[in-house]
């Protein structure tokens, strides 16, 4: 009983930090809590944060994909030269997040047939995919695109940033795969123990493929927003986002051992990271501090996911 | 006493490892540590190195009170472990690691590479090993491995030194030289204990045994005057077990058929179950009956044969399809290979059937909790609620699960491998009873068990291996020595029977 209070305490950790760090700005600055700020905290993170969601996933099922800031760069780009190419604007869209799809579809195929750990073939594919995208577009950024395409990153719906839906959007869309699919269930066991997995006849191959084109789809897809944020596609964008992405799943409470983590935590772990930048911003912090505080932040958060596995340790 | 241990408990999650371990050595003494797998000598000994902390109990060194945090602090006080799997660093040298962590020679951190070596040499000259202090370790065999291990043990001054399993991977000529080592290192007045449970190695090394059964020391005395019967008695509890018998069942329509089955060492196989049968698979340690267990589950294909399940051919090529034709395995290595610890007691339930429970790759909440909660019943796995995590389970519990998960998926073959290991007597016999229905309702079950008198409680005919072969069939009732008879190596049976 007692244990289970302080599990659940702990469950609740990166809620109450979240929390208060809003409390905080709140009081330490008039500028935080108005609208436009706030929009504007949104529009920063919903990139990162849709990112973060097939991250959520990957990790989940026992693996890591350090490709999606490249993946995000080679998707944004094919996306905006499809619009330069004459293309209507959904339908680059879609080539953006197609893109990302298969990015992501070779990822899972090195790691399930060449048996590769997720980590080298992702290592691999973020020097790759990102050579790509120089490659293709000679180094220059895709300039000159029609002004509706601004309206992915930058417009509002209902008075709320357009981006802010997608993200829910996506992050509604994966909770229900997380916790009501099949593929989200067996990324949980295979995560847990991929031996067990096997053993029960979960065909792993299959669900690992698709877990990892899920991340590149949506790395391909915060490229499209990214990218109409920015309006320009560039072949640099999204360098060490893959990091900040894991950042979000592990503050949130998600194992890189696999078998933990969820939506709901890592939304919170964006987040954090959000309101971090964003209120040294605001307070006229040095924003190398910002750098301190978010690496000791991942730190302690990991630190303390350790602490709590030892002490319910299995042996 | 050199080493005096009282009432040690431990355990890992729901899992009671030790309840009760009592041990003493004294200086100059070999001390054989006995007991089936699972009955928590390592556990034990793992204590004694300061490589787990145990959760009760009393440790005493040289009389003095004692709990080591850290292997190093065991090590100060001259604690040493010779470990089943070396854990020595494969790329540096013998020498290197003799004095690994200890090197510290020259005041500054430098390694004084030269007076190592020598040093080396010295200790590995005074013990009668040929060793050359400069090879890399990662050249040498294992026995040498072990070798370098007691160098080390040796180098630093313990006084006591554990060896766990020595023998086990070691050739006949190699095992005679860990012996001479161990009663020099005991006329040096060092402490040994050596756990084993080779029942041919104990009067030729050992001194004193102390048996330890599912967590608990239960005999602890002279190997003198002691016999084999009695030991095996300590080791198994059989007459704790005795009292379960199964009343067997007319057999019914054949539901796995093997004929000519081979794979690496398994050679050539031939064997049929039916329906409401227990058919217990007997051997030695390697005989291959896990590995047969493998390749009837789809694990490791087979080269060459034929499997059929209820007279389809089947052979699988994955446990997937395995699972598909209705065949189950209840795995050896339940934690790494049966359950998924981290999920709950009900996801692990439906794990191999959530098609049932699904409709295009969603999932029917309501009727999973409602097939979870229903399997959870039947085998009556305690627990407070099916969402429990499966880790927090006993060992018991955590089996109770496994077999779960294949009644729910609509198995009819169950191949049930090492199915009472490292669980308790009650829930053991919970387990055969369990064993039992299945075989009422019609299912063929393959039981494979190290521990004699368990197959011949539960199952109705016992094939025995040897060597990858199955070189008879017994029809129960049957004895331990007729099992043994088919199952030994000529020269071992002829020991055996005396």
């Amino acid at each position: 009983m007692q244990k289970s209070l302080v599990q659940r305490l702990q469950r609740l950790l990166p809620f109450v930090t979240l929390a208060l760090l809003f409390i905080a700005l709140t009081i330490a600055t008039p500028h935080f809590l108005t609208a436009v700020n706030l929009a504007s905290v949104a529009r920063q993170t919903a990139v990162i944060n849709i990112m973060a969601l097939g991250m959520t996933l990957v990790i989940i099922s026992g693996g890591i994909d350090l490709s999606v800031g490249s993946t995000l760069a080679v998707a944004g780009l094919f996306g905006t030269m499809a619009i330069k190419a004459g293309q209507p604007i959904p339908l680059a869209i879609a080539i953006g997040i197609g893109t990302g799809l298969f990015c992501g579809f070779l990822n899972g195929l090195m790691i399930t047939q060449l048996r590769i750990s997720p980590f080298i073939v992702t290592l691999g594919t973020l020097e790759a995919y990102r050579g790509l995208a120089l490659v293709v577009s000679k180094g220059l950024p895709v300039h000159e695109i029609p002004d509706a395409f601004s309206f992915l990153g930058d417009g509002n719906l209902l008075g709320i940033p357009f981006s802010l839906w997608v993200l829910a959007a996506c992050a509604v869309a994966m909770h229900f795969l997380l916790e009501n699919t099949k593929l989200g269930r067996y990324s949980f066991a295979i995560g847990s123990n991929q031996s067990a997995a096997y053993y029960a006849g979960v065909p792993i191959k299959f669900h690992l493929t698709a877990v990892y084109a899920i991340a590149g789809m949506l790395a391909g897809l915060a490229g499209m927003v990214e990218a109409s944020r920015l309006m320009t596609g560039q072949p640099t964008a999204g360098q060490s986002y893959e990091l900040q992405a894991i950042a979000a799943v592990v503050i949130g409470g998600g194992s890189l051992q696999g078998g933990e983590g969820s939506v709901v935590g890592t939304l919170i772990g964006a987040f954090i990271i959000g309101l971090l930048s964003n209120g040294s911003d605001l307070l006229g912090i040095n924003p190398y501090w910002q750098q301190v505080t978010i690496g000791a932040i991942i730190i302690a958060a990991v630190g303390f996911d350790e602490f709590r596995k030892r002490r319910f340790a299995t042996a | 006493m050199l080493l005096s241990l009282q009432g040690i408990r431990k355990s890992f999650g729901g899992v009671q490892a030790l309840s009760n371990g009592n041990l003493d050595v004294a200086e100059g003494e070999v001390h054989l540590l006995m007991g089936e797998n699972g009955a928590g000598k390592s556990t034990l000994m793992k204590i004694v190195a300061g490589m787990y902390r145990r959760d009760a109990g009393e440790m005493l060194w040289r009389g003095q009170p004692v709990s080591f945090a850290r292997p190093a602090e065991a090590a100060a006080h001259g604690v040493a472990m010779v470990h089943q799997e070396s854990l020595l660093a494969p790329h540096l040298s013998i020498a290197e690691n003799i004095f690994l962590g200890r090197e510290t020679n020259s005041k500054i951190g430098w390694v004084r590479r030269r007076a190592i070596v020598e040093k080396a040499r010295r200790v590995i000259s005074e013990l009668g090993f040929h060793l050359e202090p400069e090879t890399s370790v990662a050249r040498l065999s294992p026995a040498g491995k072990q070798l370098v291990e007691i160098c080390r043990a040796v180098a630093q001054g313990s006084s006591l030194l554990i060896f766990d399993e020595p023998t086990s991977s070691l050739s006949e000529s190699e095992t005679k030289e860990v012996f001479r080592i161990v009663r020099e290192l005991c006329r040096r007045g060092l402490g040994v204990i050596y756990i084993t449970h080779r029942l041919e190695e104990l009067r030729s090394i050992g001194d004193r045994v102390t048996v330890l059964r599912d967590g608990a020391t239960v005999h602890t005395g002279s190997l003198e005057g002691l016999s084999r019967d009695q030991l095996i008695q300590y080791m198994v509890g059989r007459s704790v077990n005795a009292t379960y018998h199964r009343e067997s069942l007319p057999p019914g329509e054949p539901l796995l058929r093997v004929e000519g089955l081979s794979r690496g060492f398994v050679r050539d196989i031939s064997f049929t179950l039916r329906a409401g049968e227990i058919v217990g698979l007997g051997g030695l340690m390697g005989a291959g009956r896990t590995e047969l267990c493998r390749v009837l589950f789809g694990l490791d294909p087979a080269e060459t044969g034929v499997v059929e399940v209820a007279g389809r051919r089947v052979n699988p090529k994955s446990p997937r399809q395995a699972v598909t034709s209705g065949v189950a395995l209840i795995p050896e290595d339940r934690q790494n290979n049966g359950l998924a610890l981290k999920l709950s007691i009900a996801h692990n339930i439906t794990m191999p059937d959530l098609g049932r429970v699904s409709r295009i790759g969603i999932l029917n909440k309501r009727a999973e909790t409602a097939v979870a909660s229903d399997y959870r019943e039947r085998l009556r796995i305690r627990c407070t609620t099916p969402r429990q995590i499966a880790g927090r389970l006993s060992g018991g519990n955590q089996q109770k699960i496994v077999i779960a998960k294949w009644v729910a998926r609509g198995a009819r073959v169950f191949l049930f491998d090492e199915p009472t290991r490292g669980i308790d007597v009650a829930a053991k016999q919970e387990v055969f009873e369990e064993m039992d229905r299945l075989a009422r309702a019609g299912a063929a079950i393959l039981m494979v068990s190290s521990e004699l008198p368990e197959l011949l409680q539960v199952a109705d005919r016992v094939l025995v291996m040897r060597e990858g072969r199955i070189t008879g069939e017994l029809t129960c009732p049957t004895t331990q020595e007729e099992i043994m008879r088919l199952a030994a190596p000529l020269h071992v049976a002829v020991e055996a029977i005396q």
